[in-house]
C-alpha cells in the first residue's frame, strides 16, 4: 500500500521546489553576505515543498478506500524526507563554507519550517483534495513577512540570523513544532470525506 | 458609409461597457481578497509603527510597499486568474474573448497602484524629502527613488500575478516566483556591497522590478550607482511587458500579431532602459 500512496504525490512539485531550494540555499552558501536572507528563503521553499506533499488529485477514489487518512498520512511523510534532505544539504555546503552561523538553531528552524508546511498542509487535506498551493502560499506568507518586513522582525524572527536584533527564534520553532504535531494528529485522525464529498454521500 | 460605420460603433460601446463591467467585478474580488486585505493593513501598521523612533535608513519602510502591494498583490492577481481556470468551459463559451477578460484582470492593478500613490504620501510626510536618510541623490531624484521602490511595484506585482496566471498552470507558481525574487534582489545587493563601483554589478542590481539605491552604515548613507529616472523607465517597460504577455495568451489573427510587435518594440526599450540605468547617475558610490 505504501508504494502507491507514495507514487500517487506530487513529486514533480515538491522535487522542482527542492531543487530551488537547493539552487537558492547554494547562493547563500556561495556570498556568505546574503545568507541571512537566501537560507529563510529557502527554508520557505522547502516548507512549501512540504505542503505540497499531501496533493491527491484521485481523491474521491482515495478517499473511500479502506486505509485510513492517518495511515496515508503516515505513509505521505516519507515525501518530507526531500526537502528535509535538500535543507540539510544547503547547511552542510554552509558550513563547509564557514558560515558563522548557529547551526542547531538552523536546523531547528529547517525542521520546523517543514513541519509548517506539512502541518498547515494536513489542515487544509480535511476540506481540499489538493491543498498544496494554498498551505505553501500561506506558510510562504507567514514565514517570509519577518523576513522581509524589519518591524515585523523586531517581534518575532523565524531565522537564527548572528548578531541581528530581537528575539530568539528558538522559542518559536519550539512552539510551533508542539503546535504543528497536535495539529497533524487531530486533522489525520479525524479527516473522514473532505467536506465538498459530504454533499453527495 | 455612415450605415457601415453605426454597427461597428455600436459594437464598439458595446464592448466597452462590457469591459468595464468585467474590470469593475474583478476589481471588487482583487479588493476583497483576504492577502490583499492583510497586505494593506500590514503596511498601514508598518508605516505608523515606523513614525514613532528615529529613523536612520529608509531601506527598512521603503520595502514595505513592493513586499505588501507588489508582492502580495502578485500573489493575490496570480491567484484571481487562476481562479477562472475552473469555470473556463463555461466562460470560454461567453461572446467575451479571453484577452478581453485579461485585460480586465489588468485593470484591477489600479487598486494596489492606488494604495501605493497614498503609501508614497504617507513616506513623504513622515520621511520629508530634505532628510539626510535619502543620500547623495537630488530632490528630484530621490522622488524618483521613492516612486521606483513604492508605487511602481505596486502596479507591476499584480501584473505580474496576471500574467504569470494566464500562461503557468502550477498552482503554487505566485509564492515561487515571489520567494525567487525575494532572492534575487538579496543576492545582487550582496554583489553590490562587494563591488560597489562597478557598472555590470550596478545593471545586475537593476535587472529587477525592486532595488535599492541607498545603503545606510556607520559612516553615513552611501548613495549607489545608477539612474533612478531610467530604472523608473526600466519597471514601467516591465508592466508592459507583464501586461502584454498576458494579452498574448488567447489572442489570435491580427491582435496577436499586434501584441508581439508591441512586445518587441517594448522589449528593447526595456533593454535600453536598462543600460541606462546601470550606467547613468553617480559614476561611483556615494557616501555622505
Amino acid at each position: 500500500m505504501a508504494g502507491p500512496v507514495l507514487r500517487a504525490g506530487a513529486w514533480p512539485a515538491v522535487a522542482g521546489l527542492s531543487g530551488a531550494a537547493v539552487a537558492v540555499g547554494g547562493c547563500g552558501a556561495a556570498f556568505p553576505a546574503a545568507a541571512t536572507m537566501l537560507l529563510p528563503v529557502c527554508f520557505a521553499l522547502l516548507a512549501a515543498a512540504a505542503a505540497l506533499t499531501l496533493d491527491e488529485p484521485a481523491s474521491p477514489v482515495v478517499d473511500v478506500t479502506p486505509t485510513g487518512p492517518a495511515r496515508r498520512t503516515t505513509i505521505r511523510a516519507v515525501a518530507l524526507l526531500a526537502p528535509l534532505a535538500a535543507g540539510a544539504l544547503v547547511m552542510l555546503a554552509a558550513a563547509l563554507r564557514g558560515l558563522a552561523l548557529p547551526w542547531p538553531a538552523a536546523g531547528l528552524a529547517l525542521a520546523g519550517n517543514v513541519l509548517l508546511g506539512f502541518a498547515a498542509a494536513c489542515v487544509a487535506r480535511t476540506r481540499t483534495a489538493e491543498p498544496g498551493a494554498a498551505a505553501g502560499t500561506a506558510v510562504v506568507l507567514v514565514l517570509m513577512t519577518p523576513i522581509l518586513v524589519p518591524q515585523v522582525a523586531r517581534w518575532i524572527r523565524t531565522f537564527p540570523a548572528p548578531g541581528a536584533d530581537g528575539p530568539s527564534p528558538d522559542p518559536v520553532w519550539w512552539t510551533v513544532l508542539a503546535v504543528c504535531v497536535a495539529a497533524i494528529a487531530v486533522s489525520a485522525g479525524d479527516r473522514g470525506l473532505p467536506r465538498w464529498m459530504t454533499r453527495f454521500s | 458609409m455612415t450605415a457601415a460605420l453605426e454597427p461597428a460603433r455600436a459594437g464598439a460601446v458595446a464592448g466597452r461597457a462590457t469591459f468595464a463591467a468585467l474590470a469593475v467585478r474583478e476589481t471588487r474580488r482583487f479588493a476583497r481578497n483576504p492577502v490583499f486585505l492583510a497586505a494593506a493593513g500590514l503596511t498601514a501598521y508598518v508605516l505608523w509603527s515606523g513614525k514613532r523612533g528615529t529613523v536612520t535608513d529608509i531601506n527598512g519602510p521603503n520595502t514595505v510597499a513592493a513586499v505588501f502591494f507588489g508582492g502580495f498583490g502578485m500573489m493575490a492577481a496570480f491567484w484571481l486568474t487562476g481562479s477562472m481556470r475552473a469555470s473556463e468551459p463555461v466562460v470560454g463559451v461567453t461572446p467575451v474573448t479571453l484577452p478581453a477578460r485579461t485585460a480586465a484582470l489588468c485593470a484591477v492593478a489600479i487598486v494596489p497602484f492606488g494604495c501605493g500613490c497614498l503609501t508614497l504620501l504617507a513616506f513623504l510626510h513622515f520621511h520629508p524629502i530634505g532628510d539626510p536618510v535619502y543620500g547623495a541623490f537630488s530632490p528630484p531624484a530621490r522622488i524618483a527613488v521613492l516612486v521606483g521602490q513604492i508605487v511602481v511595484p505596486s502596479l507591476g506585482g499584480p501584473l505580474l500575478g496576471v500574467a504569470l496566471g494566464r500562461w503557468v498552470r502550477f498552482p503554487g507558481a505566485g509564492f515561487v516566483l515571489f520567494l525567487i525574487l525575494a532572492g534575487w534582489v538579496t543576492l545582487v545587493m550582496a554583489l553590490t556591497l562587494a563591488r560597489p563601483d562597478s557598472a555590470p554589478v550596478a545593471v545586475l542590481r537593476l535587472f529587477a522590478p525592486f532595488a535599492l539605491f541607498t545603503l545606510h552604515t556607520d559612516v553615513g548613507v552611501t548613495a549607489w550607482r545608477g539612474s533612478p529616472w531610467f530604472f523608473l523607465g526600466w519597471q514601467l517597460a516591465l508592466c508592459a511587458i507583464a501586461v502584454l504577455v498576458a494579452l498574448l495568451r488567447g489572442a489570435k489573427g491580427r491582435l496577436r500579431s499586434r501584441i508581439i510587435r508591441a512586445l518587441g518594440i517594448v522589449l528593447a526599450a526595456a533593454v535600453i532602459l536598462l543600460l541606462l540605468a546601470g550606467t547613468g547617475g553617480f559614476t561611483h558610490a556615494v557616501t555622505t
